[in-house]
């Protein structure tokens, strides 16, 4: 922890409060083996459902021929397009593309096929086995179309067009953001860098792939979906859309979740189908998805191309940023679509006023593009950074001079930047400083680059960089389409045992909400940590909420829960005063499992008999409601931005590419940690994930057949515990102004600097070569290739 | 990912599984370890008739026996226990050594030697060391037991000679050189190698190379020994122009693919430094 102290609440001395290193209330049951994931969820009479998916980039569907497959024993039923059209709505979009037109996405593909793995038919029957027999004996006549895949080639005149009734062009939208004057600016740099970056498309790989079991009890008109979801209030208002009920209708539960990242964001075709087969079929359908499925049909992410300028003066202060980036959206809009967020952050922790950023969306036949953990911040801090630490030698200066000349300081805050981001509060440069000590920048700059005497070159990289956390507000979320509000809900139940239960929307998928919602309950109210349980995911009981994604959850629950905390914990004061004949309720607190009498310590009343007294209505004060429940929603007021530096030291062998990642350290600022163990441990979680995307990760079409060719887990390198680099984690903790108790969002900003910091460390180690990386992920292949072009140039010039 | 019906067959012995891999005709599927077997059948990459589950048949395929110099190692002996082997640590070292590059601990409790070489993945270690110590091996077929050299077993990317009525029942190692160096590199770790390098020879009292074989994994469509580079160090020392000239001559048999893990070129750039690199090493002492 750093110097910076955290003003906390008088509460936070409670055990397990805000705060504290509570151990995980999800752990008991995980570690027992006695989660319920949705696979687990197993009724009586249940079928299972297989997909059938188009083999090509894009296809016209000719004919399909089902006879064979409907007389194989144990097949119950098969769906195809035209069945898809007629009973069901294309699935709809949840955060949309601002002036994008919508493209219809139907459950099957209608006519035409888009996408490699794109479903064409349905097929449920007693085993997955049968089903899956049943869908190689349909014969489907398909006829291959000519197919895009390279996200810069779809914009070319020449491109196909992949939906030619909608649009034109394979440009869904362009949405420009700026403010200033960058190109006036920018005529008058002394030096302008600028280059083209391209992002590596990349998948989540949740343990638990995609999983429903839909049942249907026609007498009840009740469709119940057990779904491996982060969002199950927005998965119901999207089923009932897609199948025409009402909402009513449709109770959507979500139990352990084995991991989400952003890829469980509503909903998608096999999700509607099986529901679809099990309202026809009047028993219960079951399908999780397996991880060949996974890598075609389930969203992938990240893929962009960013066109950046950075104009400075001389002595190296930055006076503007630009950045033209196109987005690849797949070949059809997910609910999420492609990240927003490159553009909210693009001019990252520094001092720009003038600044202009694009985002070109564009279609291309692959998997749809959603959202994924950092939603467009990594992307754009590869990019930037890169350049920064290119400006700096272009003037002559250390990349850590020139961040710290140009970093926004805590007194510039708060501050609008060209994106249309508002940063709250921070000290930026206090992170970096902290890396900058821990990893010795001047012992190693001191040390230079080497060659040690195994051949090996020395590298320290850098990056800044800030991450959006939450929205700004339901009113900035209109503005843009979203079909969703900013705000948190939750309800608090008193039970008879002097318990509370408490209700969520936000389900368990790793994040540990259960234990952060607690420790915050049980700080505000002053009940026992361990008396606290959470219910959450099942839209039949939990208040409707928005969802867990975007580093939001904690930064609006914390409010609802402060709220519900404070009106419940006020009315059993009121009771409990009543009991123990007491004017008023001043001085009362609740102190674990009893109300104290501050007069007479001694004298307590169990908070169990409190609690019984409101829910019977026996005993409580004239004119006091029965019950005692509270439901609030929070909307913060802003979105806040949590922050951080990153330093990576590499040891580069000039003649392989090869790199070892010695040392990796990140500093980070979440606000107010409620759990600062948890917070190690999202960090740490994502980090993982931003190496195997800076490092091995890369989804990879063939150009010629258009076709994924590494869609397995044989050949997707994504690292193991074996591969991940050592990181030493240091905090500061700057509370936000904006959120209830100071939080910042801390589930996505591990993804952010590994890119920047190991393409920079790699280029400095090569910098007497000129090695400029351009380009994630950071292989060997790729830096040995860099070399090469670096040594055929200085040779040809 | 289920895979297709099949029959499941469980012989009692070697010969009741040889009599069941002839009525198949070819159809049927051996299984061992299942690691590379149950995997394909998932993704219905196979679709035999019938598989022949060898895995109760240890007493006559799950043995290491020593014959004077040679040692013979049954194709049901697994990963795990050629790395826990004092037989093998003393007869066969680099087999050992090996064994901790393979996928991960699961992998090495299930996978097997003949599971390995019948698999024939040409970035596969047992394959390349099975290569580089010169292994002979034992077939049997309805029409009794045959033995292919190693150097005539494989024949393409998961190819070999075996026919489809044969089972694997053992590799027969010759007395192995006193030194050895192995090097791989892969994407991840423990993934199947982009290059792998092995080196073996004897070193004499007067600093002579003897029984020198250097074998490549990842850079054909099998693991291929390096003639010209092993010839070039034959009864010589190794000084460092030998050893660069032998680097330059092991890419005389490289044939490198394209692939996700590597481009052709990168790999073919690879070839000679890590040959370099590893008989550089081996001279230096370092084994292993
Ligand atoms: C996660 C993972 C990581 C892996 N990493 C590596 C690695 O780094 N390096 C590596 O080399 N391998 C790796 N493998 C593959 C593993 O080594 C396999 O176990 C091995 O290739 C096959 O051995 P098996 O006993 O499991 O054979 P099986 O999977 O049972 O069989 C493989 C093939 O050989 C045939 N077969 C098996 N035994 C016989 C026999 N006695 N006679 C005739 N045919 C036979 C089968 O019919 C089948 O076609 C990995 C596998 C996994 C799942």
């Amino acid at each position: 922890m750093s110097e910076t102290t955290i003003e906390r609440d008088r509460t936070a001395q409670r055990p397990n409060g805000i705060g504290a290193d509570a151990p995980r209330k999800e752990d008991d049951r995980l570690l027992r083996g006695d989660g319920r994931f949705t696979d687990d969820v197993d009724p009586a009479r249940a079928l299972h459902m297989a997909v059938g998916r188009c083999p090509f980039p894009h296809a016209r569907i000719l004919a399909v021929d089902v006879s064979a497959a409907s007389e194989l024993e144990g097949v119950r039923q098969i769906l195809v397009g035209a069945d898809v059209a007629r009973r069901s709505e294309p699935i709809s979009v949840l955060r949309p593309v601002p002036g994008a037109p919508p493209l219809p996405f139907y459950a099957l593909a209608q006519d035409v096929a888009v996408f490699e793995g794109q479903p064409i038919v349905s097929v449920v029957a007693t085993s997955r086995a049968i089903a899956e027999d049943a869908v190689e004996l349909i014969e489907i006549d398909y006829d291959p179309l000519p197919h895009v895949s390279d996200t810069i080639g779809a914009l070319e005149p020449d491109a196909p067009v992949l939906h030619p009734g909608v649009l034109s062009s394979n440009l869904l939208a362009t949405n420009p953001q700026g403010a200033g004057e960058p190109e006036e600016r920018m005529a008058q740099a002394d030096v302008v860098v600028e280059d083209r970056f391209h992002i590596n498309r990349v998948t989540g790989l949740p343990m638990e792939t995609r999983a429903i079991v839909a049942q249907w009890r026609p007498g009840a008109r009740e469709l119940t979906v057990h779904h491996s979801t982060q969002v199950p209030h927005l998965v119901r208002k999207q089923l009932a859309e897609s199948l025409r009920m009402v909402e009513g209708e449709i109770r959507v539960i979500a139990g352990d979740v084995g991991g989400g990242f952003g890829l469980k964001l509503g909903v998608y075709p096999e999700d509607v189908l099986a529901c679809l087969h099990a309202i026809d079929l009047r028993q219960p359908v079951k399908w999780v998805e397996d991880r060949l499925e996974h890598f075609r049909a389930t969203t992938h992410a990240r893929e962009s191309v960013h066109d950046f300028r950075i104009g400075a003066t001389a002595d190296g202060r930055i006076l503007a940023m630009t950045n033209t980036y196109t987005t690849d959206l797949g070949g059809l809009n997910s609910p999420f679509g492609s990240a927003q967020l490159s553009t909210i952050v693009f001019t990252g922790p520094y001092k720009v006023e003038d600044g202009y950023v694009e985002r070109r969306v564009a279609i291309t036949n692959k998997t749809p593009i959603g959202a994924y953990r950092g939603y467009g911040q990594p992307e754009v801090n590869f990019a930037r950074e890169r350049l920064i630490d290119r400006l700096a030698r272009r003037v002559g200066k250390d990349p850590l001079e020139l961040r710290r000349q140009n970093m926004l300081r805590p007194e510039d805050l708060p501050f609008r930047n060209p994106g249309g981001g508002l940063y709250d509060s921070g000290d930026y440069l206090a992170t970096l400083e902290l890396v900058v000590d821990a990893v010795d920048y001047d012992g190693l700059r001191r040390a230079g680059r080497g060659p040690r005497p195994d051949g090996r070159l020395v590298g320290v990289g850098l990056t800044s960089f800030v991450e959006r956390t939450g929205y700004a507000s339901a009113k900035f979320l209109a503005n843009r389409g979203s079909q969703f509000g900013a705000h948190e809900s939750v309800t608090l139940r008193a039970n008879r045992s002097g318990g509370i239960d408490l209700y969520t929307g936000t389900p368990t998928f790793g994040q540990s909400s259960e234990t952060a919602f607690a420790q915050v309950c049980a700080s505000v109210i002053g009940i026992d940590f361990h008396a606290i349980r959470v219910h959450a995911g099942d839209t039949g009981a939990t208040p409707l909420n928005t969802g867990a994604f975007a580093s939001r959850t904690m930064i609006a629950a914390a409010g609802a829960l402060k709220q519900a905390s404070e009106r419940l914990r006020d009315k059993a004061l009121r009771i409990a005063a009543w009991r123990l004949e007491r004017d008023g309720v001043e001085g009362l607190a609740i102190d674990g499992d009893v109300v104290r009498d501050p007069d007479d310590p001694g004298r307590s009343i169990a908070l169990a008999e409190v609690f019984t007294a409101a829910i019977i209505g026996q005993g409580i004060p004239i004119g006091e409601e029965p019950g005692l429940e509270a439901t609030a929603h929070f909307e913060p007021e802003e979105a806040a931005y949590a922050f951080g530096s990153a330093a990576a030291v590499v040891a580069v062998d000039p003649e392989t590419g090869d790199f070892a990642i010695e040392r990796f350290v990140m500093s980070h600022d979440c606000g107010v940690a409620v759990n600062p163990l948890l917070v190690e441990g999202q960090v740490q979680g994502a980090l993982a994930q931003g190496f195997g995307a800076a490092l091995s990760e890369d989804l990879t079409y063939d150009p010629d057949t258009g076709q994924l060719v590494n869609g397995t887990m044989l050949d997707y390198f994504v690292p193991t515990a074996a591969d991940i680099p050592e990181v030493e984690l240091h905090h500061t903790a700057v509370p936000s102004p904006v959120t209830t108790f100071g939080v910042r969002g801390v589930g996505e900003i591990g993804t952010i600097p590994p890119g920047a910091a190991i393409a920079n460390a790699v280029c400095d180690a090569l910098a007497g070569e000129g090695v400029e990386l351009t380009a994630l992920p950071v292989t060997p292949e790729r830096v040995w290739r860099a070399l090469q072009q670096a040594r055929n140039r200085s040779e040809t010039s | 990912m289920k895979p297709a019906p099949f029959d499941y067959i469980r012989p009692a012995t070697v010969a009741q599984a040889v009599d069941a891999l002839d009525q198949h005709a070819g159809m049927a599927r051996v299984l061992a370890g299942g690691q590379s077997l149950v995997p394909m059948l998932g993704m219905r990459l196979m679709r035999p008739s019938a598989l022949i589950d060898i895995n109760g048949l240890e007493d006559e395929l799950g043995r290491i026996e020593c014959s004077g110099s040679e040692t013979t190692v049954g194709a049901l002996v697994r990963y795990a226990t050629l790395e826990r082997s004092p037989v093998i640590s003393e007869r066969l070292p680099l087999l050992a050594h090996v064994v901790r590059y393979i996928g991960d601990r699961q992998v090495r409790n299930r996978g097997t030697l003949g599971g390995a070489v019948a698999q024939s993945d040409p970035t596969g270690e047992m394959g390349l060391v099975c290569l580089a110590l010169g292994a002979s091996v034992l077939a049997r077929g309805s029409g009794g037991e045959r033995t292919i050299p190693i150097e005539q077993f494989f024949e393409g990317s998961y190819a070999n000679v075996l026919e489809p009525e044969e089972l694997l029942v053992a590799l027969r190692f010759p007395l192995a050189p006193s030194r050895c160096r192995f090097f791989e590199r892969g994407r991840k770790h423990n993934d199947f190698a982009l290059i792998s390098v092995v080196a073996v020879g004897s070193e004499d009292a007067d600093g002579r190379w003897h029984d020198v074989r250097i074998a490549l994994g990842g850079i054909n469509d099998r693991p291929v020994l390096a003639p010209a580079a092993a010839a070039r160090l034959e009864g010589a020392r190794w000084d460092a122009a030998a050893i660069e000239e032998a680097a330059q001559l092991a890419l005389e048999v490289a044939d490198p693919p394209d692939d996700v893990r590597a481009s052709a070129d990168y790999r073919r750039h690879l070839v000679p430094v890590h040959v370099r690199r590893v008989l550089t090493d081996l001279a230096a002492g370092e084994d292993r």
